[in-house]
């Protein structure tokens, strides 16, 4: 078995070995795939309880990750931010001494939580420019018509 | 309503995020419906020399018992049911039902059709450059329930 606790160098060194196996377009499609296929739960959770259904869905899955963040939630301005101080992924990455990290690790979030969300009437920002210090933003808005 | 925040630092909690497994599930299943059988195996095969590279040392340092902790450490953290017998030559792990499975089933993931995979490819890859190899005895897969034999290579 591998536990989940090694799921991360799992994940990146899929991302390489798609890669070499079909470029950089099949590594976006198994994004695109595991969007579609896995986030079933931000979806269900986005589409009854609205912008609260990230802050719901990121409750969970951030606090088991044990990730250093302050997230935000403003439902009247329809607003939800995380701050991710430092990614527990990334900064796992960047400690392995003896594996090289998939070049665009983080590169994932923004794929695969956007297509989930904007079809649902929500706007996303990513801020990937300090991914490097395994810090970035993830920020979620109710479009307005 | 007002604005609602949450602060949280790493050590306020532990790192252990099952649902992991679903999203590695999803990943086997998509190397298998896109390139193939073999895909997957190449796939855990590559991970396990490259990650797994430090562990692989230790077996061929320490044999066996190297093995064995790796093993129990994992089954222990994931709440897993696991027994060994372990002489110089062979190790014999059987594990009662696989705690990445149990949580897949119970949460509504699919169990991808290779997930066994995650047991035969990684320990068969673990022994590869050692002493041992690695058989996968018993699977079943509705539970993940298997075991696996490592015995030393004969000549």
């Amino acid at each position: 078995m591998i536990p989940c606790t090694d799921f991360i160098p799992a994940y990146s060194e899929l991302f390489k070995f798609l890669e070499e196996r079909g470029g950089r377009r099949a590594v976006v499609d198994f994004w695109e795939y595991l969007s579609d296929n896995f986030l079933g739960n931000l979806r269900e959770l986005a589409k009854e309880h609205g912008i609260r259904g990230c802050w719901l869905y990121w409750s969970h899955t951030l606090n088991e990750e044990a990730a250093d963040f302050t997230m935000e939630l403003d439902e009247d301005a329809g607003e939800f931010r995380i701050l991710m101080h430092k990614c527990p992924s990334k900064g796992l990455l960047m400690g392995l001494s003896h594996v090289e990290p998939y070049h665009d690790y983080c590169g994932h979030c923004d794929v695969l939580y956007r297509r989930v969300l904007e079809p649902l009437g929500f706007e996303c920002i990513a801020d990937m420019s300090e991914c490097d210090k395994a810090r970035c933003s993830f920020r979620v808005r109710r479009r307005k018509n | 309503m007002p604005k609602e925040v949450m602060r949280r630092q790493a050590s306020d909690n532990v790192y252990l995020h099952r649902d992991f497994h679903g999203a590695l599930s999803t990943g086997i299943e998509y190397l298998h419906t896109k390139f193939g059988e073999q895909a997957v195996r190449d796939y855990v095969r590559q991970f396990t020399n490259s990650f797994y590279a430090p562990l692989k040392e230790d077996i061929r340092k320490r044999g066996l018992g190297a093995l064995k902790e790796h093993f129990q450490k994992v089954y222990e953290q994931e709440g897993g049911r696991v027994s060994f017998t372990l002489s110089e030559d062979e190790l014999v792990m059987k594990v009662e039902a696989c705690p990445a499975v149990t949580h897949m089933r119970q949460h509504g993931y699919a169990v991808a059709r290779l997930f066994f995979e995650t047991t035969r490819t990684v320990c068969e890859a673990l022994c590869e450059d050692t002493s041992f190899e690695a058989q996968l005895l018993e699977y079943d897969h509705a539970t993940g329930r298997s075991v696996v034999r490592f015995s030393r290579r004969r000549p």
